[in-house]
């Protein structure tokens, strides 16, 4: 009965999501000339045909799912601990990004490497500190001074 | 130009220590990331992209190829000596090849799956050879509603047949194509779910909604639920599959290899539905078929040359039409398009080079795939021993840097984080990301072309139905769509009944 459930959940939330579109996102961040003629040359005409056909899935779904008996991937509520270490993995991305202009890329990658590695859990820590350290460093070497790509620096210590 | 000559111009072209050693190098990456239990030879392909960028385009493709090739063969390995697909495509390899393995026949296991590789690889890349141009010089007859029709008949049998629901695949590629939709409007250049932000104005680059989708979320599975991959290595022993074997199984393997070439050149079906395919033929037909699950060294042939059949077949509509035949060969497109090239019928016309460069390091990837994979399979316990642990947290890493190397911008690796939020959500709940992604890439090419047949026709929709060959793929689309309800409904049932 949950698997049918999960079905449905998918499709309302994918009539939600065409219905905001049609109703909300489309009419205020799409932008279409007055002057256009004809509807279907319009830059509006794709985005709502998608959103119309995204409503039409979305029904499509909510209805199978009430019917079906398919067996969906379970959900993993066993799994102890697991939304916490989302919620941490969301935060450490959320770090990264904004560490990578002020911090610079490669010491970044190497606080997000060990914390990424602490969160899975490694059965190797010393393995993994020296793979923080060294791996960020090859590929600041390839993409820096091979691939001639800017990879920022930082605020605070510099690389050649 | 005649064929000679093309081909003259394409070994100019690939000719060089340099194009051959990025085939190796790809061949060798591809062997060994399909052979790590985790990884799989799409992210080997998508983690490889951003190296590629300040390649010249021909060595960057070759190597890309190579990856690709390496990575199909690669997750025969680990599906021999630990039960565990290295890719999808391989898990057909698992019925006979563990089995095998547990007998202390693993070599002779490996050693076929070899062989059949890399005879299968040959026999698809002839085929690619023979009809792609064929195809390609067909296709430039095509206008904008051919090319539409077309596209959407792609995208209907990609959507169907890439999960086990054609609903939840068409809403996969729904999603895609309205990620295709921001940016800069195709015809009017007015803003679409720009926000007024510059980096939008392009679109969403594709390597981070490609990197995002399909490497960000294997990490998150990991931190979701991190468990050391499971399975106990078998020992090679020194048994090697000998000419005598190689030439019993010879039948299965050339009819899996074509099995392969036909479903490959199929955009959208993939490599694991030819090996199981190869596989039940294998079996139907052989004098041995009650020994197939048992440990049957036809068995494991079957299944090789029906995955390994597919790789250079899904090359066939992506160089000919310019839709890509699978998710590999959509990050192969766009690394066509990052260097600046655009596959479809053209291209046969515009870079006939590099259309038979490609063709020659093809052939000679078949060769490097027999060296790599025999110092593959004996190395493998070393590959088999890399920690989960540190390589996931690796592939975050590397993912940042490919990303950013793009557009040296920053904003990329956001949209790549989201849209591995996005994936996690979607492997959570049984959502194919296949379709997304090539609905992504083609969602442009489909309205453009679509605008630009309403331009044409003065907005009448009957120039869609201009002629047989829009009629065809019209055809083709509504006989997709029933078949694909028709197994729905048949696989409800079944479930119903055992229920």
């Amino acid at each position: 009965m949950q698997n049918l459930h999960r079905q449905t959940l998918i499709g309302i939330v994918a009539i939600i999501a065409g219905l905001f579109l049609m109703l909300v996102a489309i009419p205020n961040w799409v932008s279409s000339p007055s002057n256009v003629r004809n509807i279907i040359l319009s830059p509006v005409f794709w985005p709502y045909t998608l959103a119309a056909l995204t409503i039409l899935t979305g029904i499509g779904l909510t209805v199978t799912g009430h019917f079906s008996s398919e067996d969906l991937t379970p959900a993993p509520a066993e799994v102890s601990g697991g939304y916490g270490r989302l919620l941490i993995m969301a935060v450490v991305m959320v770090i990264y990004m904004f560490g990578l202009p002020r911090l610079g890329m490669v010491w970044t990658s190497m606080l997000a490497f060990v914390a990424t590695a602490f969160l899975v859990r490694t059965s190797h820590p010393k393995t993994a500190l020296i793979c923080a350290v060294c791996v960020p460093l090859v590929l600041y070497v390839f993409f820096a001074h091979i691939a001639s790509v800017a990879i920022p620096q930082g605020n605070f210590v510099r690389l050649p | 130009m005649s064929f000679v000559d093309s081909i003259l111009a394409g070994l100019s072209l690939v000719g060089n220590f340099e194009a051959f050693l990025a085939l190796f190098a790809g061949v060798a990456i591809g062997t060994i990331a399909g052979a790590i239990p985790g990884m799989s030879a799409t992210m080997a392909v998508a983690l490889t992209l951003p190296f590629t960028f300040s390649m010249q385009p021909i060595i960057a493709i070759l190597l890309l190829l190579g990856v690709y090739k390496g990575g199909i063969f690669g997750g025969s390995i680990p599906a021999i000596l630990i039960k565990t697909p290295g890719t999808p495509a391989s898990s057909a390899t698992v019925l006979d090849g563990y089995p095998l393995a547990e007998k202390g026949q693993a070599g002779k296991a490996l050693g076929m799956a070899l062989w059949a590789s890399c005879t299968a690889d040959l026999i698809s890349n002839l085929a690619l050879i023979l009809f792609a141009g064929w195809l390609a010089s067909f296709a430039l007859n095509f206008g904008p509603p051919e090319f539409f029709t077309l596209i959407l008949f792609s995208l209907t049998i990609i959507a169907g047949v890439s999960g086990a629901s054609l609903l939840r695949g068409a809403l996969s590629a729904m999603l895609g194509l309205l990620l295709a939709t921001v940016g800069l409007d195709l015809v009017y250049g007015t803003n679409r779910f720009t926000f007024g932000d510059p980096s939008m104005m392009g679109g969403l680059n594709f390597i981070a909604v490609l990197i995002g989708l399909f490497a960000i979320p294997e990490v998150l599975a990991m931190v979701w639920d991190p468990k050391p991959h499971k399975g106990q290595t078998r020992s090679l022993g020194d048994n090697k599959v000998t000419f005598g074997e190689y030439k019993r199984c010879f039948k299965s393997i050339v009819r899996g290899s074509f099995i392969g070439v036909f479903l490959g050149s199929i955009p959208g079906i993939g490599a694991a539905p030819s090996a199981f395919l190869s596989y039940s033929e294998a079996r139907r037909k052989s004098p041995n078929r009650d020994n197939f699950g048992k440990g049957e060294l036809e068995g494991v042939a079957a299944s090789e040359a029906g995955n390994n059949g597919v790789a250079g077949a899904t090359l066939i509509p992506l160089l000919a039409l310019g839709v890509p035949g699978d998710v590999i060969t959509a990050i192969i497109i766009g690394a066509f398009m990052v260097h600046g090239l655009q596959p479809g019928p053209m291209m046969f016309i515009l870079n006939v080079d590099i259309i038979y460069g490609l063709f020659i390091g093809l052939i000679v990837s078949s060769v490097f795939l027999l060296f790599i994979g025999s110092v593959a399979i004996r190395g493998f316990k070393y590959v088999a021993d890399i920690p989960r642990g540190v390589l996931f947290p690796g592939v975050l890493v590397l993912c940042v840097y490919g990303v950013f190397a793009v557009n040296n911008n920053i904003f990329d690796v956001g949209v790549m984080f989201v849209m591995g939020w996005v994936g996690f959500l979607m492997m959570r709940n049984d959502i194919p990301a296949a379709p997304f992604l090539i609905a992504f890439i083609l969602g442009p090419l489909l309205e453009d072309n679509f605008r630009q047949a309403m331009l044409m026709s003065g907005s009448s929709p009957a120039i869609l139905f201009r002629g047989p060959i829009t009629w065809f793929f019209w055809g083709l689309t509504v006989l997709t769509v029933i078949a694909i309800i028709r197994a729905g409904i048949r696989a409800t049932r079944t479930l119903k009944r055992r229920a």
